[in-house]
Formats: structure tokens, sequence, C-alpha cells
């Protein structure tokens, strides 16, 4: 971990230097540094921690009436597919197996709609549980995933992907099948441009079939302007939320990557990218939020709602500015990246690549 | 003699609309370094031709604008003020054209008028502007050379006139709502950044940390993190022998910020009671701040069900599977 503690000449504050950057010194954990590029370890009982602190502070109105946990939320597993019948799937891990009994209206994804029998041993899945049925599955999803971020090199039909300082590169290659379909609604296929492209995994490769929403017009590094917002912002925020690929981030985390970390905490990615504080490029202006706020976010499209904690920045979606169309249009960009189960859990469809959400902050 | 001074107006009004619009854009390409940004119609344009394009659409209006002024009176009167008239009347047909271009081909871009100011998407009004402007510049093409008013009654006529035609235009414009927002501009406190040595600086004046600074067992904070309006600062304590945690949330307000404080037991996450030495907690003394309270959210959970733990639920089952 970068952290070196420096003492003001005249000065009894202690600093650190903090991810290249000078910030008050703090005794345990880091902060957001925990996750800079060099740091092995994720200290999430920190960050937990500042949820009992700031309770303490700011007694709660009531207690947490139990009720009110939305009982509608999905459960889901990950793991490789050993065997499948048209009622039942088994899965695994180095770990351990688990079956499950499939709904007769159950549906798979592997590229296409098809039915749970198509799929193959093998194949990396993800299982939608049945809320209050944890042995009952409706929905799989096989070797999906999502590249989004900055073309860096490109030709005709493969990419490479910038994803963010704390991200490795990915190579996306358009498939021929859906290379007209994803060029309609990403035009600019060159370097500096942004791509989100849903599609399967085949090794380390993406093969892209879906362009989830049309390409921004501006290039990543000549964001357009954000309108000044004057007066209080609204408790309730609307917009876009999607879900980014786990890539090294363990499975089944359920958290949201927030586009307004405090700058000043030094959000990972900014960084790790050397983008001083208060100069990340955003295009909606949302309140300052720090690792480990509580964020509710309620999916506007199935009316779930679950209270999230913030797990990091959103480097890449705070440069969308899209609507999301899923149920209805959505105000532009990106308010929330969820973890795969946290879209899951909330009643999203992966291959949709967003829904409709509304984030309200406690205050 | 109405009509003759309603023609007046527009020649010193379309004149100020195009020297203006230039200085706004050239304001905005100066500050994005790039003559394509933000200029509206460009965006019609393949990327490659947008920056000539955007130095034309510049030059022309400044161009029109100052040939407006040249040919209003006496000098240059006659083809010369005629041409002039007519490009700027077409330029703003073009300009109408283009904008109704503009807003079926890329409805999310605003029409550039004016710079960074018009980033509204184009809507009718903006079209009703643009047409009005070709009218009002087309309807002046025979205007006799302007002479200075001779009476104050036509001086009244004029100035009622042009009161009445900026209303007009400020009604179809959507960039006087940005206008009046950057007047009364203030930043939200959830917006503004505010670093953390600010914040202690704040604590270190406030009287909540004089009651409490001898409860204090490490001057160097052992955490500090920002929700929305409010930056939390916490201190290793002691109390009653036991390890205790001090928070400060310090409002992020400029003067007088308020404080709130608490003592926690680091073991079992409870609030303490302040010792007896210690002064009750003050609170805020501004007048009509309410505490704060949180909303009624179920906590976190923290891990989905892994795949990996069958038949296991409990503690096993909240840990994530290791990175693969």
């Amino acid at each position: 971990m970068d952290r070196a503690v420096i003492r003001r000449a005249g000065e009894s504050q202690v600093w650190s230097s903090h991810c290249g950057r000078l910030v008050p010194a703090v005794k345990s954990a880091a902060v957001c540094c925990d996750r800079c590029p060099a740091a092995v370890t994720v200290d999430t009982s920190h960050f937990a921690r500042r949820r009992l602190l700031k309770a303490a502070v700011f007694a709660p109105a009531q207690a947490v009436d139990p009720d009110s946990v939305d009982r509608r939320v999905y459960r889901s597993v990950t793991g490789t597919i050993l065997d499948v019948s048209p009622h039942f799937v088994t899965i695994g891990h180095a770990a351990g197996e688990r079956r499950f009994a499939l709904t007769a209206d159950a549906t798979a994804w592997r590229g296409e709609p098809l039915e749970p029998s198509a799929l193959a041993p093998g194949d990396e899945a993800i299982i939608r549980i049945m809320p209050s049925q944890p042995g009952i599955a409706d929905r799989i999803w096989a070797n999906i995933g999502r590249v989004c971020g900055t073309i860096m090199e490109c030709d005709s039909q493969r990419l490479v992907v910038h994803e963010g300082a704390m991200r490795r590169p990915k190579l996306v290659v358009i498939s021929p099948l859906a290379s007209v379909r994803i060029k309609v609604r990403i035009p600019n296929l060159r370097p500096g441009y942004l791509v989100d492209i849903i599609g399967v995994w085949q090794r380390d490769e993406l093969h892209g079939l879906i362009a989830t929403s049309p390409q921004p017009t501006y290039r990543s590094d000549h964001m357009p302007a954000v309108r000044p917002v004057g007066g209080r912002l609204p408790e309730a925020i609307t917009g876009s939320a999607v879900w980014h690929d786990p890539g090294e981030e363990p499975y089944g985390v359920l958290g949201a990557f927030y586009p307004a970390v405090d700058p000043t905490a030094g959000c990972a990615e900014d960084s790790a990218a050397r983008i001083s504080p208060g100069e990340a490029q955003a295009f909606r202006e949302l309140p300052y939020l720090a690792i480990g706020s509580a964020l509710q976010v309620r999916n506007e499209c199935t009316g779930i709602a679950w209270t999230l904690p913030v797990t990091g920045c959103a480097p890449v979606a705070r440069m969308f500015n899209d609507h999301c169309v899923t149920c209805k249009t959505s105000p532009r960009g990106r308010v929330a990246d969820l973890t795969v189960s946290s879209f899951i859990a909330l009643g999203g469809e992966l291959e949709q690549g967003c829904f409709n959400a509304t984030l309200t902050i406690g205050r | 003699m109405l009509l003759r001074l309603i023609g007046e107006v527009q020649i010193p009004l379309l004149a100020t609309m195009l020297l203006g619009g230039c200085a706004m854009k050239a304001a905005r390409s100066a500050q994005a370094r790039s003559i394509a940004v933000g200029l509206g119609p460009t965006a019609l344009f393949p990327i490659r031709v947008r920056r000539p394009v955007g130095m034309a659409m510049c030059a022309i209006e400044f161009g029109l604008g100052i040939g407006l002024i040249l040919t209003a009176g006496a000098y240059w009167q006659g083809a010369s003020a005629e041409l002039v008239r007519v490009g700027t009347g077409l330029l703003f047909l073009v300009a109408t054209c283009a904008l109704i271009e503009l807003k079926d081909e890329r409805p999310d871009v605003g029409c550039g008028c004016f710079g960074e100011l018009s980033q509204t998407p184009v809507s009718v009004r903006t079209i009703i502007r643009s047409a009005l402007l070709a009218a009002a510049a087309l309807g002046t093409i025979r205007l006799r050379p302007i002479e200075l008013p001779k009476s104050a009654g036509t001086v009244g006529i004029l100035f009622a006139i042009l009161v009445l035609e900026v209303g007009v235009f400020a009604l179809l414009s959507p960039e006087i709502k940005d206008v009046l927002v950057r007047i009364g501009y203030s930043a939200p406190c959830e917006l503004r950044v505010v670093s953390p040595e600010q914040t202690l600086s704040a604590l270190h004046r406030s009287t909540q940390w004089r009651k409490h600074a001898d409860l204090v067992a490490d001057h160097h904070p052992s955490d500090i993190w920002r929700e929305l309006c409010w930056q939390y600062i916490a201190f290793p304590s002691q109390f009653a022998g036991q390890d205790a945690e001090l928070v400060f949330a310090v409002q992020l307000e400029q003067r007088r910020p308020a404080v709130l404080s608490a003592l926690v037991n680091t073991a079992t996450g409870a609030v303490l009671p302040w010792p007896v030495s210690a002064a009750r907690p003050v609170r805020p003394r501004r007048h009509g701040l309410t505490r704060p309270r949180l909303a009624r959210y179920p906590d976190p959970v923290s891990y989905a069900e892994p795949a990996s733990m069958p038949g296991t639920p409990g503690s096993a089952a909240r840990r994530p599977y290791p990175p693969t």
C-alpha cells in the first residue's frame, strides 16, 4: 500500500501520502486506498463501521421494521454447470456442488435466449433463485460478460477496451452475427470513444453481441460541460442503474459502485489514474458519499428496493449520459453501477444491461 | 411610421444577437480548447469537418454583425447594406432548417447558438426564435438609413418596441434559465469539495472539540469520511478503561458549521454516556437547524449466497468465493 507518514514542520497534525496525495493521517486501515492497485486485502469491516458511528451521532428515527425488507429480492448463485436437464441444474465449484430445481417457465441465456437444457456442462452460470424458495431457480445466464470503457485500440472486428485504472484492459471481439446491430448503436469504433457491450466470454475474449445503449457522441477525454445545479439536490435521484462484470471482484458481493465518491477521500481509480481531487469528469452531478455509505436502490421496473453499501467509485459509468429504456425512459446519466448479485437481486435482467432506478440516500 | 421604427429596432437587435452568439461560441471553444465543441448544428457534420464548419459559423456571424452596424447609417447604403441584410436573413433561414434537422437527428444536442449556455436540447421555441430572426432580417432589406430619433415620443416608441421584442425573444430562449441559475448560483453543500484539513480546522475551532478534546487518546483521526453535507471524523478514545471512539460530525458550511459528537464503545458499538467530568454535548446553535435523521433502511446484506457452500447457511454462506 502506498502510505508514508509525514509530519509537517510546526504542525501537530500528521499527514500521510495516500495514493500519491497528502491527506491527514488515519491510524487504522486506509480509507479508499485499500483498493489501490498495490493493495492486497480489502477491509470491508472498516467501512461497515462507518454506519454505526454515523448512527451514534444521528440517532435513527426508529428501529428498522423487519417487515419493511422487500421480500421479493432475488438471490443468485454462481458456479460452473456440472449437469443440466429440463428440470434440474447442478452447479459446482472447488468447494462443492449444488442442485436446483427449475420452474416450468425457466429460461436461460447464452448469447441468445434458449432452453435451460441447451446449456452445456462447463458453462459458467449465474442462477437466479426464486424469492423465499431457495432450491428453485427460474433464470440462468451462462458465460455472460460485459465490457464498458474507452476504446484503446481497435480494428474492424476487435477492440481493446480500458475499463478504468483498477482493471486490466479487455479484448472484445465483435461477433459477425451482431456486427451490423452493434455498429448501428456504436458508430465510432475508434480509440478514445466509449463502448458498452454485453456478450459471451470465450476464454479471455468477450464475444460482443449487444450494445446496451447508443454510444456517447463525445470522446471520454472531451466530456460535455455539466450544467450547474442550484439550490438543494433532490433526496431521490433517478437515472439508469447498470451492472459491471465482476472481473477480479469476489462473486456474490452485494454493493454498488457510486459515481460520486468523495474526491478528497481519494477514489482508488482516480488516484491510480492520477486524477486530482474534484477533477474527475462526471456527466451527472450527484451528492458526494463515501465508501460504505448506504444507498437505497429501487428498480422502477419491478418495484423492488434494497439498501446496498457503496463499494467503489464508478469511473466509467459516470461518463455515460444515456437513458435506460427497460420499462420507460429514465432521466439521463448512470447513477449506480451494481454488482451482478445486486442487479439480479433487484430484478434486473442481465442481458438488458440496465434498469430505471431511483436512489435514496439516508440524510 | 410605426413599421419603419420597428425595422430600425431590428438592426441593433440582430447585430447584438450575431455578435453575442459569436462571442459565446468563441468563449466556449477557447474554454474547451476545441472549436468543434458545443456548436450545435455542427453535430450534423462528420467529425473531420466540424472544426472548419465551426470556425466558418463564428466568422460569418462576426462579419454579418459588424456589417449590420456599419451599413445601418448613411454610409455603405444601397447594395452593400442590402447584401448584408439578405445574408443575415439567409443565415437565420439556414439555421432554422438546421435546427429542425438537428431536432430530428440529434434530439439530445443543444442548438449551440450561445455556446455553453445553449445546451438545452433543441425545442420548438428555439426553432421559432430562429425563424423570427430570419423574418426580422429579411424585413429590413429595404430599410432606409437609421437616423437619431428627433423627438422624445419617438424614443419612447423605439424603447417600447425594443422591450417588447427582447421580451418575446427571452420567452423563446431556453438560455435565459441557465443565465438566471448562473447569476444566483451557489453549489449545494452536497456538491462542494471540502478537504479534510479544512474540516479538521473547523472542528478544532468548535465548542464541541473544546469540550471533548480531553477524551481524545490520539489526535490522529482513526477515520475520516464524508456523506452529503457532513464530514465525519473518528478519534480513538478511552472510557472507563475500555477502548472507545469519539466521533464528530462536522457540517460542511463555510461559516459557523454545526458540529455534533458521540462516544462509542469500540467493542460493542454501544453509544456511551458522556463522562461526568466532560460537559454535556452542545447542540448546534444555529436557528432553524433540525437534527438530521437516518432514513429507515434495513442493514445491507454483506454477500449473496455462494454456490460453493451447499446447504450451509449462516456464517459460512456469507463468505464470498475467493477470486478466481
